[in-house]
């Protein structure tokens, strides 16, 4: 069963890309609100929305982002009321409102992201780029837990070496410099047996060939096509339209053009959970047939 | 057919006026599965880096390596895949942060095609039963897990020679013998031709085809396993890392074909000795009234979501006693010297040391005259540049532990060899002046010689009246050392017992001269034992006078 997770993580890289990206870019409130709305029902199909932390978290930093441009800019023409003698005004807190929208259905997005990655599908993305980095990425991450690991062992021993004494702030610099330079000295003489393992298996000796355990499959490909086309959609009806909040709010006339775009940037922040909930069907589906 | 041939090899590391290698001469047919063996520093690891073309160091070679009837210091001659190397240590090895793409490496480094190194990682992890753990990253591995990686790791390349570097002296006996079947197996199955030096050579020498000697740079000799083993009785230092039969047969003066594992060496004793004296007179256990080390109903996990590792750990250890804390790979052994030495402190349950609760010797003054922890991994231990400079405050321990220390004191601390770090690390942490000294697993990585050197250090400790207690999973180390053993399982200690008696109760977790004397001999646990036993009960129409 290959749901939005298992795609190719390039296709749901790039999917990510044009999400966030016209949400970051494309300055709606329209779009902010559908990116929103996605974000929010894809986060809690992909299991990542039960973290209410998370959820608190957002919502308080919506609310502060929403109210700080009112306080800060008092353009506009509908004054609400005065603080301090300052106006504030309508078209000032929607601002904020829309950059809160936007604000956190970014962060969304990204958890969202974050949620559906591992260093895995991270380094065959970044891999696709350059072969050489990939493979350096893969190197760098197999030595931070090895290096995580020693650093706590030689902190053990220096402690039953009696170097350290309790609550000695000066003691225990002295001991981070120490094992700092135990670990340099061990990084050294170890990465000589790691050189020689790697010339032993012939790295260096020619082109090197990639492989990686992901491949693109038909659905893989809709999905990239199809996130594409959308995508143009999106920008070309919203670069045809400006909304306007100051001096007053002036959101441009609903047109074909603009209704195509709202539609298809609907789909698009449906796609992931759309998938979802198809697979999901089609799994109690065959299920029942097993 | 032949497939190595050395012709004539000399060698000399650059500076160096004595060749580390002389007039080495030999030929390996495929399919032989040949043991390397030979004290530390005899030249055994130059030789079989010798062989692999990429991992030649560098000085002067003189003499031919010929692979396959072909020179292989020809510039376009490519080994990388045809001959394969394994080394010593499991973690430095690997390349990359998980297992699949550690398989992939050395085929993307040749430029294989994608479908193809899939078909060839597919073959492999099947044949290893790599296959669950293949998603994994390396740094949840075991140590046995690991270096039964690396070998896949190479044996995805098809090498028609393995070469191993003391593969097995990092990893636990089980898994070591885990190890050792594998390379067999891979020998009969593919005929794929073998090298390898060891320290632990219980193992090995049985399923070896031919044994190879070298000594300060020469081979001493090379043949049959059972003609070699009998023809070297007079380098002592060799035949502590021999079989437990092999050293039977020696101690005794056994004549005849020597016998190389467990059944053969049963068969020898039964065939030469008769079983009418069958136990030796043991000394009554008598301990001191104090007690050192004491744990009292500890529990202890990493992190609030983790399993318990000490699981009611209750451990009493009297004054001037040694004891040794046996059991199998990450059951907790370790982290129960850790609680002890106040690296961690348990969330339940107490622990004294001398009568004093450890959380009570405040600033260091457990570490100072008191006790002395040292590690499993020694280089933890070292800080300098020099020998000379880590053992500045130590020089007097250093120069009581039998070996020169001299030789050494310029030297970096990185560049010793196993068995001479073992001292060194030893030497620094006595320095502490402890009366109480733990050791965590103190014979991994060193020959057999320094082991029975490090045994004689702990009896010499012992005579001092140094309490010392040892983690370990090597039985026979223990039983040639320990007064009391414990067997560590789940947490806790759940059996504990004189050496003796702790191991001749033991079915399986005991050493191979209990295994050979089961229900004939009692109480005979270690080589000297047996010997003793043997040598009252002399059949008379043995081979054996």
């Amino acid at each position: 069963m290959r749901t939005f997770k298992d795609s190719n993580p390039i296709a749901v890289t790039l999917y990510f890309l044009f999400v966030t990206g016209i949400t970051m870019f494309l300055f709606d409130p329209i779009l902010n609100g559908i990116s929103f709305l996605g974000a929010l029902i894809f986060s809690l199909v992909c299991g990542d929305g039960r973290d209410n932390k998370k959820h608190l978290l957002c919502l308080v930093l919506f609310v502060a982002t929403a109210l700080i441009n009112p306080l800060v800019s008092h353009n506009g023409v509908t004054v609400l009321f005065f603080i301090n003698d300052n106006p504030i005004t309508l078209e000032s807190l929607l601002y904020g409102c829309s950059n809160a929208f936007m604000l956190v259905s970014v962060l969304y997005w990204f958890s969202c992201f974050s949620c559906l990655m591992d260093s895995d599908k991270l380094l065959y993305v970044f891999g696709s780029f350059s072969p050489k980095a990939a493979l350096v990425f893969s190197m760098a991450l197999r030595y931070i837990p090895l290096f995580g690991d020693r650093s706590k062992k030689i902190r053990a021993t220096q402690k039953t070496m009696g170097l350290y004494k309790d609550g000695n702030i000066l003691d225990m610099i002295r001991g981070r410099v120490r094992e700092f330079s135990i670990m340099t000295t061990w990084a050294l003489e170890k990465g000589i047996i790691t050189a020689d393992s790697m010339s032993a298996r012939g790295y260096g000796q020619g082109r090197r060939t990639r492989f990686t355990n992901f491949r693109f499959y038909l659905c893989d490909v809709i999905l990239l096509i199809l996130s594409s086309v959308l995508a143009v959609f999106v920008i070309m009806s919203a670069v045809k339209h400006d909304f306007v909040f100051y001096p007053a709010i002036v959101a441009p006339k609903m047109s074909l053009i603009s209704v195509i775009g709202y539609v298809s940037y609907g789909v698009l922040v449906l796609i992931p959970t759309i998938n979802e909930w198809k697979e999901e069907i089609r799994w109690r589906y065959l299920r029942s047939k097993i | 057919m032949e497939i190595l041939k050395v012709e004539d090899l000399r060698f000399a590391y650059p500076g160096e006026k004595t060749d580390t290698l002389d007039k080495i001469s030999f030929s390996v047919d495929a399919g032989e599965f040949i043991c390397l063996c030979g004290p530390t520093g005899c030249g055994k690891s130059t030789l079989l880096r010798l062989l692999k073309k990429e991992l030649q160091p560098r000085g002067d070679i003189r003499g031919r390596i010929l692979f396959n009837d072909k020179d292989i210091s020809e510039d376009e001659y490519d080994t990388s895949s045809a001959i394969g190397f394994v080394m010593q240590s499991p973690d430095e090895q690997i390349v990359t942060d998980t297992v699949w793409h550690e398989l992939a490496f050395g085929l993307e480094n040749i430029g294989m095609k994608r479908e193809k190194i899939a078909l060839k990682i597919a073959e492999i992890a099947s044949y290893f039963g790599i296959s669950s753990w293949y998603d994994k990253k390396v740094s949840e591995l075991s140590g046995g897990q690991k270096q039964i990686l690396n070998l896949a790791a190479v044996m995805v390349m098809s090498p028609d020679v393995l070469i191993l570097d003391e593969p097995t002296s990092q990893l636990d006996p089980i898994a070591a013998s885990d190890f050792i079947a594998t390379v067999k197996k891979l020998n009969r199955e593919f005929s794929l031709t073998v090298i390898i030096t060891e320290h632990r050579l219980e193992d090995v020498i049985p399923i070896s085809d031919r044994v190879m000697v070298l000594k300060q740079g020469e081979i001493l000799c090379f043949g049959d396993p059972d003609d070699v083993v009998s023809k070297i009785r007079e380098t002592s230092d060799l035949i502590s890392a021999m079989p437990s039969a092999v050293q039977l047969y020696h101690a005794v003066g056994g004549k005849g074909k020597c016998p190389l594992d467990v059944r053969d060496g049963r068969n020898f004793i039964e065939k030469n000795f008769l079983p009418s004296s069958v136990s030796l007179p043991t000394d009554k256990y008598i301990h001191a009234d104090d007690v050192a080390l004491e744990m009292n109903k500890v529990f202890f996990r990493y992190s609030k979501q983790m399993p318990d590792v000490l699981d009611l750990m209750s451990l009493k250890v009297y004054s001037g006693e040694t004891y040794f804390i046996l059991g199998s790979n990450g059951s907790g052994k370790t982290t129960a010297l850790g609680i002890a030495s106040g690296i961690y402190t348990p969330y339940s349950g107490k622990v004294k040391v001398f009568g004093k609760n450890v959380r009570d010797y405040k600033n260091n003054s457990l570490y100072k005259n008191c006790l002395a922890y040292l590690p499993q991994d020694v280089e933890t231990v070292f800080l300098e540049n020099t020998v000379g400079e880590e053992l500045k405050d130590a020089m007097e321990e250093a120069r009581e532990l039998p070996f020169d220390v001299d030789r050494l004191l310029s030297k970096h601390p990185y560049d010793l060899s196993g068995g001479e770090k073992q001292l060194v690390a030893l030497a620094k942490v006595l320095s502490q002046k402890p009366q109480i000294l733990l050791l965590d697993e103190p014979t991994k990585g060193i020959d057999a010689a320094s082991k029975r050197r490090l045994a004689e250090i702990i009896k010499a400790l012992k005579n001092r009246g140094i309490t010392v207690v040892a983690v370990t999973h090597d039985v026979d180390f223990a039983a040639m050392t320990a007064d009391r053993c414990g067997m560590f399982f789940r947490g806790r200690i759940v059996s504990e017992n004189t050496t003796r008696e702790f191991f001749s109760d033991n079915d399986f977790y005991t050493t191979a001269v209990n295994r050979m004397t089961r229900d004939y001999y009692s109480m005979a646990v270690t080589v000297s034992d047996c010997a003793e036993l043997c040598m009252k009960n002399i059949r008379e129409e043995g081979t054996v006078k």
